[in-house]
């Protein structure tokens, strides 16, 4: 194997494949990635055994002698990113697996271990939808936040992904909240096609997609029950997770006694501001909806977080308040964090009273809804 | 079959059972009646046991020439005059049995004079009779020798326990007198060897040093308290020693307890004891403990037991109140964090003798004793870096958050650095004096327990509510459990309704518990109320609040950063009681700049 590539686009690939390297891999060569040269262009892939994901990516390369390696990831992207921004040309010498990288005047050699010793990559799909990058990116970011980080019950790690006639859905709960983001695709799907995704793959399709207008092709599952997005140079697969997610719509309030408009960014920064004292007690923070006290007079929204220890912080924000007041207490991150993935300027909190799931969704829209369970504090 | 009065020898014998039912028995007796004849020094000789011949001589008042034959002959007593006098009972003995029930089941011998008489009397009996009497030469106080014990009850004889257990009995009784009278000097001999001797300082810390030899007493705690009766207004005194938590054993035996100078079993106040220790002690640990209370003789009645092991109060709960608190004041002021030992030496002892040797390392355990004194108590509040450094925290579930930017509580622990974790599980931290490693997972749960029972007391506690209700379904018999614990169960946070016969739905849980399965928590919750509650124990909330903040704590095996594992500690510095989980295991274990030396071979 000889290859000649671009520092900077090698840089690029091992950031990206680079995400996928487990922290601890039971076997050594999974900690490494994977290069091959073929046909003018260099392959970057690893692969996560422990969640079923695997990230390839490829760049343009001048390729004098095919071949395969796999090189400490660690190591090598180190390397790489210390290295001038010219040209970088790879050698193997394949009787001692020993990888020469010679970039200006550095000269480097990494030892690896045999490409064949790599698990087999999933092969690219046929890209059965395509979405566009923008929004796909959007889905994503509305709804892995809300999707379990612990595993007790794996099925809510996942995202719920819903193909149904023209409409793509992504759901994600975590046993407190729930996100819910739709959108329209091209292609109608006539049966119903239910999937869920690792939410830690979908982040990393998120995070890939760099060019707006340019479309995500996702592959539907194959035998081998996994999925694969394929972003500009990059495939991303992943297995899906297994089990039936819980029925969410009937989780969805039908219904509400107070409907309160603010301002998204006055909102998220009250609710910053109440975290920092919120800590103490479980995170708990408290929202006062104060309904106008008259014709022509503004209704208001107060914000309180407070520790017993260290002291306290109270906002208030201008609201438009329809409906009876209501005191409710939220964790006041999983507020802070949704709100910070809408960016519209004005967001709706629709609620039925202080035990009752509280809505936050985007101000004349239906397609992002975020339902959050309140808290209560002692009796 | 003819009915007739039994003989006299027959009804001595008979209440002579009652009375000494084994050699150490008679030790007791004969050691209270030169207590109570005022003696500064009691001298216990017995060969084989006590079997052979039990002989306590005191320098005691004595007794009069014209009243020695009397004092052997059933219900003769100098101590008790009108029943008016039992309710003010001051003395050891009064019943006026002891003198007369050994006697009728030994040969015996008294020899004693009165202090206030020239000659003495010589006596010699044989189950109740007199064979001898005479006028002799004799220092003041009494000499009595017991020979032959329980020769006329062969029964009885057959009964008696290996020699080697009622030598251990006899010692361990006169053990406890010392301790109960300090001021007079004991010294027990037994088949011609010294086994015990106290010099009578009036000091109860010189009697517990030889009981339990230095090494242990370097472990014992001063426990001191007082309490008021409301309604009267007189004192009960509780004073004495109790182990560190570190030092405990397997059963209760080591907990004496003397009322008024005598010593009692009790098994309420043993577990006052116990009690006292909760979340320091692993259950089924007990402390050693000695302590003497002082409490007006009207609010106990000595008179429940022919050997007055028993007592009872008039208000057993004050009694219970008074010891627990002054046992658990003694235990959190003094709790000290586990010195570390190396080759696997375990932390608690179940006999009295494997704990001399603490730092087997081979490399120098003559030196044993030396490594034993390097107990540095950290007094809190030394230490001039009490700055915090608060950083930014990324949110992340189940990640240990720093709170306590603003320090309020006082420091229990010296500032500690955080060097590093080992095998996901240990916290490697130094101190100003030394090494310490802190189990991550007990020491969480610590703190989560510390805020959870401080939101508690505040009525402040928190409930989640969950998204989708979750039922559960159980057995009739756990469904009842939760049936009846079911405002326990809300008032800690859990959110659950009856849903059906034997089924609950969970509607919300303790805020803490957000990332965990709510279901496991409360199925471990059922199990352990299923156990039952024995008197005296925690309260089934705070029994919950503890299966809660052990699942909601970092687990073993967790791999933390840095700014985690410094969180952590920051907060352990400011717990109550920093150095042992809520369920009593320890958090940290201390390995001193001296021990360090020492093992290099630097000192």
């Amino acid at each position: 194997m000889r290859v000649a590539v671009l520092q900077e686009n090698l840089a690029k690939a091992l950031s990206i494949a680079g995400r996928a390297v487990e922290n601890r891999p039971i076997q050594p060569v999974l900690s490494n990635i994977l290069l091959r040269a073929d046909d003018a262009r260099l392959q970057v892939a690893a692969i996560n055994m422990g969640l079923g994901l695997s990230i390839s990516t490829w760049i343009g390369a001048k390729v004098e002698t095919e071949g395969d390696i796999t090189l400490p990831a660690r190591t090598l992207t180190d390397l790489v990113n210390n290295l001038a921004n010219e040209r970088v040309d790879l050698t193997l010498d394949a009787n001692t697996q020993t990888m020469n990288i010679r970039c200006g005047t550095t000269v480097s050699n990494i030892k690896g271990i045999s490409a064949e010793e790599f698990p087999i990559l999933p092969e690219g799909g046929g890209g059965d939808v395509a979405i566009p990058g923008k929004v796909l990116r959007d889905m994503i970011n509305q709804t892995v936040f809300a999707a379990a980080k612990e595993d007790n019950r794996p099925i809510l790690t996942g995202v719920y992904t819903l193909f149904e006639g023209n409409t793509l859905t992504m759901a994600a709960a975590d046993g407190y909240r729930l996100a819910v983001r739709t959108a329209e695709i091209e292609r109608n799907f006539a049966e119903p096609l239910e999937l869920v995704i690792p939410a830690r793959a979908l982040a990393e399709v998120a995070r890939i997609i760099s060019d707006d207008d340019s479309e995500v092709l996702f592959s539907l599952p194959d035998d081998r029950n996994m999925v694969m997005f394929n972003i500009g140079n990059t495939d991303v697969s992943t297995n899906l997770l297994e089990g039936k997610f819980p029925d969410f719509a009937a989780i969805i309030p039908k219904n509400y006694s107070t409907a309160t408009v603010m301002y998204t960014t006055d909102l998220l920064r009250a609710c910053k501001r109440a975290e920092i004292f919120a800590r103490d007690s479980s995170d708990s923070a408290k929202l006062f909806v104060q309904p106008a006290s008259g014709p022509g007079e503004p209704g208001a929204v107060r914000i309180v977080g407070q520790s017993a220890e260290r002291g306290d912080n109270e906002g208030l924000l201008d609201a438009s308040v329809e409906g009876e007041g209501v005191d409710i207490s939220f964790n006041i991150k999983y507020l802070i964090e949704v709100l910070n993935v809408i960016p519209d300027e004005r967001v709706v909190f629709e609620s039925s009273g202080a035990t009752n799931p509280g809505v936050i969704r985007p101000e004349n829209r239906d397609d992002f809804i975020h339902v959050i369970m309140p808290m209560s504090t002692g009796r | 079959m003819s009915i007739h009065v039994l003989p006299d020898d027959v009804i001595a014998q008979i209440a002579a059972g009652e009375v000494v039912e084994r050699p150490a028995s008679v030790v007791k007796e004969l050691i209270e009646n030169a207590l109570d004849a005022g003696a500064s020094a009691v001298d216990v000789m017995t060969e084989k046991g006590g079997r052979q011949t039990i002989r306590v001589a005191d320098n005691g008042t004595g007794i009069k020439a014209d009243e020695a034959a009397l004092s052997i002959t059933r219900h003769a007593t100098s101590k008790l005059h009108s029943i008016d006098d039992l309710i003010n009972i001051q003395t050891l003995g009064f019943r006026g049995e002891a003198l007369s029930s050994i006697a009728a089941v030994s040969k015996m011998s008294i020899t004693t004079r009165h202090q206030d008489e020239a000659a003495g009397t010589f006596l010699v009996l044989e189950g109740s009779r007199i064979l001898k009497q005479q006028a002799v030469g004799a220092p003041s106080g009494t000499v009595v020798t017991v020979e032959h014990l329980f020769f006329n009850t062969p029964a009885r004889l057959k009964f008696l326990k290996k020699e080697t257990t009622e030598k251990r009995q006899i010692s361990s009784l006169v053990t406890r007198y010392a301790m109960a009278y300090p001021r007079v000097r004991f010294r027990l001999e037994q088949d011609g060897r010294e086994a015990f001797s106290s010099i009578g300082s009036g000091q109860i810390s010189d009697v517990i040093m030889r009981v339990l030899g230095l090494d242990k007493f370097r472990q014992m705690i001063e426990v001191s308290g007082e309490d008021t009766i409301r309604e009267t207004g007189q004192r009960i005194g509780v004073y004495g020693f109790t182990s560190m938590p570190d030092y405990n054993r397997a059963d209760r035996s080591q907990i004496t307890l003397f009322v008024n100078g005598r010593w009692i079993q009790d098994t309420s106040l043993t577990y006052a004891v116990t009690q006292a220790y909760h979340t320091f002690l692993m259950t089924g640990r007990h402390p050693v403990t000695i302590l003497l209370l002082d409490i007006p003789p009207e609010e106990v009645d000595v008179n429940v037991h022919p050997t007055k092991a028993e007592v009872r109060f008039r208000d057993p709960n004050i009694i219970f109140a008074a010891v627990q608190r002054a046992v658990r004041r003694a235990v959190i002021e003094y709790a000290e964090t586990p010195l570390l030992r190396s080759s696997r030496q375990p932390l608690t002892t179940d006999t009295f003798d494997d704990h001399t040797s603490r730092w087997h390392s081979g490399i120098d355990s003559h030196n044993a004793e030396q490594l034993d004194i390097a107990w540095e108590l950290d007094s809190p509040g030394n230490y001039s870096h009490q700055h915090q450094t608060g950083h930014d925290e990324i949110y992340n579930p189940g990640m240990i958050l720093d709170s306590s930017n603003a320090p309020l509580k006082p420091r229990t622990l010296p500032a500690l650095r955080v060097v590093g974790q080992v095998g996901a599980m240990y916290i490697v931290a130094e101190g100003p004096v030394g090494m310490y490693l802190v189990d991550q997972h007990a020491a969480h749960e610590r703190i989560l327990y510390e805020q959870f029972m401080d939101a508690q007391q505040r009525k402040a506690h928190i409930t989640q509510h969950t998204l989708e209700v979750q039922t559960i379904d159980l057995s009739p018999a756990e469904a009842n459990l939760i049936e009846e614990n079911l405002t326990t169960l809300r008032a800690v946070g859990f959110e659950i309704e009856p849903f059906g016969v034997n089924t609950f739905v969970i509607r919300g849980v303790p805020a803490i518990l957000a990332n965990t399965d709510p279901v496991e928590v409360l199925e471990e919750v059922l199990d352990d109320l299923a156990t039952g509650q024995a008197p005296g124990q925690t309260s089934i909330e705070e029994r919950i609040i503890i299966h809660v903040c052990k699942r909601a704590a970092v687990k073993a095996g967790q791999i933390l950063s840095l700014d985690e594992m410094q969180a952590l500690m920051r907060q352990l510095e400011r717990c109550e009681s920093p150095h042992t989980c809520p369920h009593g295991r320890p958090t940290m274990l201390h390995l001193s700049s001296d021990h360090l030396a020492r093992e290099f071979g630097r000192k």
